[in-house]
């Protein structure tokens, strides 16, 4: 399983980067089958082998669920959704290439289908109200602190809340964001910032109180 | 925090806390915040948004989910297939299938419709045709109605109707084109004016002529590609001649830069075509060609016993003007009657005329084209009056596109300020609520 990787694979076995919290979803390095890479298992998988993917499977099928969970009200959506993606993984691995971090290709395949599910949802929001949505904004299974926030990171704006989720609970560095999200490095810098100023103006408002943070204002104080 | 001021921007302090500075920055930018409160205060910030994040948990993934996806991926292992999306319900939009099925369908509804709709003018022109093509290739003698026709006469109508056997048995090659109509004009009367002296018999007589063959009338279209267009041309009117052939129509185009052509709709007698067209066909290379036939034998019986019962009207309101006295009203009122039978009379004669003169003569739809070889000519007008004239004509273009747009907005203004009122409102407002929607995540 230990197969060499071309010169332009990013080797995902690089040691974890400084992080401001680590997450309990960052896929365990020092696990059973951690020392083979990501990209490793996917080849693998390709070639036949089904443990590979049972350990790719457990390595992210936390994480993925709790990218969609984070940013689906529905918990059944969020399941189908982290369903479909990992489905799609499966559909396209007779394609896959290891150009890039298996992390990154997975991810960019979650947010496709997620885009996929958002503009559909949108397009029946614009005609009729989702009066499950509104009954039902957080899901059962979330915590008080969980519906709080999610409504604070709610009012960021769309790409800087998506920047600030990923880096934040998927753990991608700036470069992985880029990609995924198919913006500028610096951006992507300057974005997190932002977000991250703002969810703490948010954060620091006192409850009840109306708090729309002037974004532009954040921008220029930094 | 100003970078004039401070050698570090808050950005670099967040880098710092990602871990995705480079060694060197990195260092600098540590010692920096330690240092520095300010940018302590904004790490102290940032470490703060990050611990209040890390509370927001969700609940672990369902085993079924699990099973599920595992099971696919064993599924994969043992056939190599994964279940697709299933058509139209998925939770992304629309898949390439999606769109394949979709257009495909549209398709499939369009070509429905215009089979539907396929005008029946058409089917009927299409299944008249035909059956004359049948007609004729059952018939024995094509065509024989008026003349003794040679052997190669047999062969005239073209590639569909040399099937046909030869069988015109006659020896003479003489062309009689009108001896036909000008038997049946003299049986009928033609011309005499007061159409009596026409005898049942006579009329009789005619039909069993007529039924001795079917009536066709013949239409070929030919196109030819020649190389010397002059010579063609001339060739053309000795052909016309030799064959007792005329021109009913002809065009010659000679347009600065293009090849030559002609289009002519020739007459050519029935018995004759054969031949009119195997030298038309020695002209050039023949690009297209084809040829057809309409049987018009019932409508020519038609037209002989309507044009039969109106002469022996005629003749009994003779009879009763001359041989009966009465009022003047009566007397005028019959002449009146003798008046609008001659009408119907000299109008079918007419189109018994036409119709056999159709026959007679097969309609030759010829175009000739040249073999056309390009000249290097000198421009007639040179490039700064062409410009010139380009700038001009620019000009005026532009003025009346602009002089178009205003009027169009004085005239259609008002109704499209009333249409976007009634569509453009409702859909700003879903366009709205769906950014909303989708801003919302």
């Amino acid at each position: 399983m230990q197969e060499e990787l071309p010169g332009q694979v990013l080797d995902s076995e690089v040691p974890c980067r400084t992080t401001m919290d680590d997450s309990e979803e960052t896929p365990a390095k020092d696990e059973p089958g951690a020392a083979t890479s990501d990209e490793q298992l996917m080849l693998a998988f390709v070639k036949g082998s089904a443990e590979s993917f049972n350990e790719l499977f457990s390595r992210y099928k936390q994480p993925l669920f709790g990218f969609f969970r984070r940013r689906v009200s529905d918990l059944c959506v969020a399941e189908e959704l982290t369903q479909e993606t990992f489905l799609a993984v499966l559909r396209a691995s007779v394609r896959y290439e290891a150009n890039a971090l298996f992390r990154t290709y997975l991810y960019a395949i979650a947010f496709k289908i997620l885009r996929g599910y958002r503009r559909k949802a949108a397009f029946r929001a614009a005609f009729w109200v989702d009066r499950k949505r509104m009954q039902d904004p957080a899901g059962h299974d979330a915590t008080d602190s969980a519906v709080l926030l999610q409504e604070l990171v709610r009012k960021l704006e769309g790409t800087d809340r998506e920047i600030l989720l990923l880096r934040e609970f998927e753990q991608l560095s700036y470069g992985e964001i880029a990609a995924v999200l198919h913006l500028p490095l610096n951006t992507v810098r300057s974005r997190l910032f932002r977000a991250r100023k703002a969810l703490r103006e948010l954060l620091e408002a006192p409850a009840g109180k109306p708090c729309a943070p002037k974004l532009a204002e954040f921008g220029d104080s930094a | 925090m100003n970078t004039s001021t401070h050698p570090v921007a808050p950005e670099e302090v967040m880098a710092l806390l990602d871990g995705e500075l480079g060694s060197e920055r990195k260092e600098f930018v540590a010692r920096h915040v330690e240092q520095c409160s300010e940018c302590a205060m904004v790490a102290t910030d940032l470490r703060g948004v990050a611990q209040a994040l890390s509370d927001w948990k969700v609940a672990p993934i369902s085993q079924k989910l699990q099973a599920g996806i595992l099971g696919s991926a064993q599924r994969r292992g043992l056939d190599g297939k994964i279940p697709g999306p299933r058509l139209f319900v998925r939770a992304s939009f629309w898949g390439r299938k999606q769109w394949f099925v979709g257009l495909a369908g549209t398709t499939a509804v369009a070509a429905l419709t215009i089979l539907l709709f396929v005008p029946h003018r058409v089917l009927q022109k299409t299944n008249s045709a035909t059956e004359a093509k049948t007609a004729l290739a059952i018939s024995p003698a094509v065509p024989q109605r008026s003349a003794p026709i040679d052997g190669n006469t047999a062969k005239l109508a073209g590639d569909a109707l040399a099937t046909v056997p030869g069988n015109g048995g006659g020896s003479g090659a003489g062309y009689a084109p009108r001896a036909s109509t000008t038997t049946a004009n003299a049986i009928m009367g033609v011309g005499s004016g007061s159409g009596a002296g026409v005898g049942a018999g006579a009329v009789d007589g005619q039909v069993d002529q007529l039924n001795s063959g079917p009536m066709i009338a013949r239409t070929v279209s030919l196109s030819l590609v020649v190389k010397d267009f002059a010579a063609a041309r001339a060739m053309l009117d000795g052909i016309l001649a030799r064959h007792h052939a005329y021109a009913a129509d002809l065009a010659v185009n000679t347009a600065e830069g293009q090849p030559r052509n002609l289009q002519a709709s020739l007459r050519v007698p029935a018995p004759e075509l054969a031949g009119a067209l195997s030298e038309l066909k020695s002209l050039g290379r023949v690009e297209n060609e084809s040829q057809s036939g309409e049987e018009v034998t019932q409508q020519h019986a038609d037209l002989v016993a309507r044009l039969k019962n109106s002469r022996e009207t005629e003749q009994r309101l003779q009879a009763i003007l001359q041989e009966r006295t009465g009022k003047i009203g009566d007397v005028l009122a019959v002449e009146q009657e003798i008046a609008r039978v001659r009408g119907e009379i000299e109008q079918m004669e007419a189109e018994q005329q036409s119709l056999e003169h159709r026959v007679d003569f097969a309609a030759v739809n010829l175009s000739l084209s040249e073999v056309y070889k390009a000249q290097l000519v000198p421009p007639a007008i040179s490039f700064g009056t062409r410009l010139h004239n380009g700038l001009v004509a620019g000009y005026h273009n532009a003025a009346e596109t602009l002089f178009g747009m205003v009027l169009f907005f004085a005239e259609s203004g008002p109704v499209l300020v009333i249409w976007l009122l009634i569509f453009g409102l409702p859909v700003l407002f879903l366009w709205r609520r769906y950014g909303r929607a989708l801003d919302a995540g």
